[in-house]
């Protein structure tokens, strides 16, 4: 299983775990509707087209309506808490919610107790709780953007908003500093895809990788495109790829949507996912060896 | 999809006076600092949003710098308006300041501006505020339904409605638009 765990823009939706789906162009967890909008939404939307394309088993969303006074989020932890080791999920995927090092503890905690450790990732907020927690090495891959690594190298900053002036001006071509200094103060997860003009993705402590083309500079713009990165790289890994090629291909297939899309500030993140499956089709069999999947293994 | 330049440091950022006082106000909640925030300066204090020494934090802090001496005052003011807070404490080390630092990008048509980890984008003929995107917090994905497709004049502040540190962030990115906007410059 694939388990994909965030807070989405809805006041009144419950805590509610199901198979994600589609129908009439809407996203559905467990059959109820959430936006393929910034966060949460566009992270599913991305693992869903992955996994479709792939033939695998469709990744099940744990949900909660959450609009930052962080009752959602506290009901995700707490449902984590109690049920991760009964669920042990294959890949398990926490994004937006509201950070708190105390709760983030106890979910690492509880998912020692499950009997195969998942793989896991973590964004957003989720990033942030456990970064300041002193918990990045318990975690197998982050996807931060170009602020979030100044972040992840701010030793003493609990959250982005915090981070040092001298880290955010720092430019993009001295992201590998910011690694270096993240790895050092074991504040980063075990591969980290650091997204920017130039991607990078770095296997504990060294840049394997950089990804620069498609060049698409309005994809920073665009709300949710960091956020179908983390659901294609957990579609990825789900599918059996290599970590760092998961975050390879996954920071491929989202600048190649973006250039087919023809990005500008103004796109909407649902326009880039719509290319996804073309990207697959084009892309995939070359880029990742993963040409089709055979559902009876 | 090569035309957009990074406005260079020099005119993109602006460092807001900062204000140092010796006191601080420890909230439970980002909200609360935001609404007192709100309401001391309206009665006149000078205040600054910082986060708490890291004995305090949970992840998501906000805590508000003040004057020591005038504690009692600010303790009647933030009851008389229904304010919770935890207590008034002297300023210790380990408080951090937030980032005020923020970053123009032009992209022709359209500008992104980015305040810590959020970054926002509106179209230069019309004022109309076109995406967000970064940040993490719940919050996020709500002030994007919120903001997105509306005039920058027309939407309700993100400090007004958000409840997150991210909130604040977008907020810095709303005045920073408002003022580019304001200014005409839109070069």
């Amino acid at each position: 299983m694939m388990l994909l765990a965030g807070t989405v823009p809805l006041k009144d939706l419950p805590l509610t775990m199901g198979t994600v789906g589609l129908e009439d162009g809407f996203l559905l967890v467990d059959g109820l509707p959430i936006p393929c909008t910034q966060g949460t939404g566009a992270m599913v939307g991305a693992a869903l087209a992955a996994t479709g394309y792939l033939k695998l088993d469709p990744p099940q969303a744990l949900v909660a309506g959450d609009t930052g006074q962080g009752g959602g989020s506290r009901a995700i932890y707490e449902y984590l808490i109690e049920n991760v080791a009964r669920l042990s999920p294959e890949v398990l995927t926490l994004h937006y919610c509201l950070p708190d090092m105390s709760l983030t503890r106890r979910v690492c905690e509880a998912i020692e107790k499950c009997p195969r450790r998942p793989v896991m990732i973590a964004d957003a907020a989720s990033m942030y709780a456990a970064k300041a927690a002193g918990l990045a090495r318990a975690f197998d891959i982050f996807t931060p953007d170009a602020t979030e690594i100044a972040f992840l190298a701010d030793a003493e900053a609990t959250h982005p908003a915090y981070i040092a002036r001298h880290l955010f001006d720092t430019d993009i071509a001295q992201t590998p500093v910011l690694v270096d200094i993240a790895y050092e103060s074991r504040s980063a997860a075990k591969v980290l895809l650091a997204k920017g003009s130039i991607d990078y993705v770095v296997v504990d402590g060294s840049i394997v990788a950089t990804v620069t083309e498609p060049d698409v500079p309005a994809l920073e713009a665009i709300g949710g495109t960091g956020d179908t990165i983390t659901g294609l790289v957990s579609a990825f890994v789900y599918c059996g790829l290599e970590l760092h090629e998961a975050a390879i291909i996954a920071a491929r297939t989202n600048r190649t949507a973006g250039q087919l899309a023809q990005a500008t500030p103004a796109t909407k993140v649902r326009e880039v996912v719509k290319y996804f499956p073309e990207v697959f089709k084009e892309h995939l069999c070359q880029w990742s060896g993963v040409c089709s999947i055979d559902p009876e293994g | 999809m090569d035309d957009y330049v990074e406005v260079p440091m020099a005119s993109s950022q602006r460092k807001k006076t900062s204000f140092n006082g010796d006191g601080l106000v420890v909230f439970l909640d980002v909200k609360d600092a935001l609404e007192a925030e709100k309401v001391l300066q309206r009665a006149g204090y000078a205040v600054r949003l910082v986060a708490p020494p890291p004995q305090l934090r949970k992840g998501c802090d906000l805590a508000l710098e003040v004057n020591l001496t005038e504690k009692p005052g600010i303790e009647r003011a933030l009851e008389q308006k229904d304010i919770a807070y935890v207590e008034i404490v002297p300023m210790k080390a380990g408080t951090a300041e937030l980032l005020q630092v923020v970053k123009l990008t032009d992209f022709g048509r359209w500008v992104m501006v980015k305040a810590g980890n959020m970054k926002l984008s509106f179209d230069k003929e019309t004022g109309v505020i076109v995406n967000s995107s970064g940040g993490g917090c719940p919050d996020i994905p709500y002030l994007h339904a919120e903001l997105v497709d509306k005039k920058l004049h027309d939407v309700r502040r993100p400090k007004d409605i958000g409840f997150t540190l991210c909130a604040v962030m977008m907020d810095r990115a709303l005045e920073e638009c408002l003022e580019v906007w304001r200014g005409g410059d839109r070069s």
